[in-house]
């Protein structure tokens, strides 16, 4: 008794998927890529575990604590436990596939592992779905990432959904210009992340009073889009609004061809979490009333190269989709000749020996 | 589309009293059992049909509102800095439940005491986190112990020479004849807002960010 207990017992964030819901992930996987591969987004299937070097360069850095290592007794070097996959789409894209003609398109479907979960995911071990477009720097690359995360995710059957877009490098770039110190960039960065409006001063200083507007700017896309444009703002944050209004159009565009008008569209100028590696629009993907992410992309600069792609939280995703129903279930017994359990499955029931 | 009931998660206690008012301009009128202190009852109705409020300790509130369970909440920036809740944000100071956070030892070991020296110290608080992060910055390694509430009497019993803990008049600190040494950080209540709902809700959350900031 005492054993069955301790050997049942996982480590702290990981979990057996029984059925049906192993299955159910598996079937949302499948389907969403289907949606992938008709945009011409091929699947790649990179390793479990690869050395730390690769997999914590460029847009990798941001995993390096949250990434398990183990020693490789082989080459006797340092190996990690992919905690993204991007990483590895990057590496594939600069080493195997350097040769090959831009853009390139990815798909892939990655368990990963982290050292920690987060408050809102204490899983460990979760898989990620995604896309990765390398070499295409244009606003139609932006908008084409994007439409694919919502049309595959709708698809699916997920409702409600809403598409939360910004330009992380906006706030950095205001800092920028107006020369903030570490200690302010701090203090400001900290009041930002939980829009703590009234813990800026405006008095203080021009560049508080144009963080405020900029934090104001948040909400549906229609509103908050010119009064984003309004503000005055330094040239390389004004270049990347501009950019963000081109995306926006061209998504819209994209949205109403496939007939997916009834996602919202909302901005959020100054929305960081998680991009600190994004250059240009990045975008988060939620559900009304479901709890965290469904999904997250932008845009990122991978080994040298322009790079777009968004990551699909596939537990997230489970929790948005309805139970499935079980299967239909018949039974032939144990004595019955082999051809009846063979006729029986040909109407598509699952056929169970029994006896 | 449908439309959605919001929740507003309340604290229960000292902050509630300062609360009322504020509700009231922003014209939220809790059903009468809320006001009535035998009902067992934790959620009630307000005259608003899409608006329920729940009440809960203190720490819960930024619980339940972190986690979406809630969609509005009020909370101290004690709570929300001790739990650091990436999912929260903290948009209005709504200028109630103010008191700061201090560190207080017993008057005689307050006199003879230089704080600059310590290196490793045992504090009781509720707030190991803090306490720890707060030390940490000077180098000082912190053996938290954690209590639920009077902490004062921690010292004085010798479980810890310190204490963290909130102040407000000094009061209670005085009558158990300890000295505040430190404070940590100044106080107020906040009006907390879970991001997901903000993000996917926007026009309704807003509607009662503005309402909560033109009622201050």
């Amino acid at each position: 008794m005492k054993d069955s207990t301790s050997t049942a017992l996982l480590p702290n964030g990981l979990q057996d998927l029984l059925f049906p819901e192993a299955e159910k992930e598996a079937g949302a996987i499948h389907q969403l890529m289907a949606v992938f591969k008709s945009f011409g987004y091929q699947r790649v299937k990179p390793p479990l575990v690869e050395f730390e070097e690769s997999l914590l360069s460029g847009p990798g850095q941001a995993l390096t604590r949250q990434t398990f290592r183990l020693m490789d007794p082989v080459s006797q070097r340092m190996m990690g436990v992919r905690a993204d996959a991007t990483p590895q789409i990057s590496r594939i894209a600069s080493s195997r596939l350097a040769a090959e003609e831009r853009p390139i398109r990815f798909a892939y479907a990655a368990d990963v592992l982290r050292v920690n979960g987060s408050q809102l995911r204490p899983e460990r071990q979760f898989c990620q779905v995604g896309c990765e477009l390398i070499g295409d720097d244009g606003e139609r690359a932006d908008a084409e990432i994007m439409l694919i995360a919502l049309k595959a995710l709708s698809d699916l059957g997920v409702k409600d959904i809403t598409i939360d877009l910004t330009v992380p490098s906006l706030v950095e770039q205001v800092f920028e210009s107006h020369n903030a110190s570490a200690d302010e960039r701090e203090t400001l960065t900290e009041a930002i992340s939980r829009r703590d409006f009234d813990s800026i001063d405006m008095m203080a200083s021009e560049l508080n009073q144009t963080l405020v507007q900029l934090m104001a700017c948040i909400g549906p896309v229609e509103v908050n889009l010119p009064t984003l444009k309004a503000i005055t703002l330094p040239e390389s944050a004004a270049e990347s609004v501009v950019r963000l209004d081109t995306v926006c159009s061209e998504l819209q565009a994209a949205l109403s061809a496939f007939g997916l008008e009834d996602v919202s569209v909302t901005i959020d100028a100054v929305e960081h979490k998680g991009f600190e590696y994004h250059k240009g629009v990045s975008f988060t993907l939620f559900a009304k009333g479901l709890r965290g992410e469904l999904g997250s992309g932008g845009r990122y600069e991978s080994n040298g190269e322009t790079a777009i792609g968004f990551t699909i939280y596939m537990d997230t995703v489970l929790r948005a989709l309805p139970t499935r129903k079980d299967d239909a279930i018949d039974y032939v017994s144990g004595d019955n000749p082999w051809k009846d359990m063979r006729d029986k499955q040909s109407t598509g029931k699952m056929v169970v020996r029994k006896g | 589309m449908t439309t959605e009931k919001l929740i507003l998660a309340v604290p229960k206690g000292r902050i509630l009293d300062e609360l009322l008012p504020l509700l009231d301009k922003c014209g939220i009128k809790p059903e009468d059992a809320f006001f009535d202190p035998k009902s067992r009852a934790l959620r009630f109705a307000t005259n608003h049909g899409n608006l329920d409020i729940i009440r809960v300790r203190a720490f819960d509130a930024a619980t339940f509102t972190a986690f979406g369970a809630a969609h509005l909440g009020i909370a101290g920036s004690d709570v929300l800095d001790e739990f650091d809740y990436s999912e929260l944000y903290a948009p209005v100071d709504l200028k109630i439940g103010h008191c700061r956070l201090s560190v207080a030892m017993r008057d005689e070991d307050a006199a003879t005491d230089d704080p600059r020296q310590w290196s490793h110290i045992r504090v009781a608080t509720k707030y190991p986190n803090l306490t720890r992060k707060h030390f940490a910055k000077r180098g000082v390694q912190v053996e938290c112990i954690k209590l639920n509430g009077a902490m004062e009497i921690a010292p004085s019993l010798g479980l810890a020479k310190r204490i963290v803990d909130l102040v407000s008049t000094g009061g209670t600190l005085k009558a158990n004849h300890l000295t505040e040494v430190e404070t940590i950080m100044d106080i107020s209540s906040r009006l907390i807002v879970n991001r997901t709902a903000l993000k996917t809700m926007p026009d309704m959350m807003q509607g009662w960010i503005e309402a909560f900031r033109k009622a201050i």
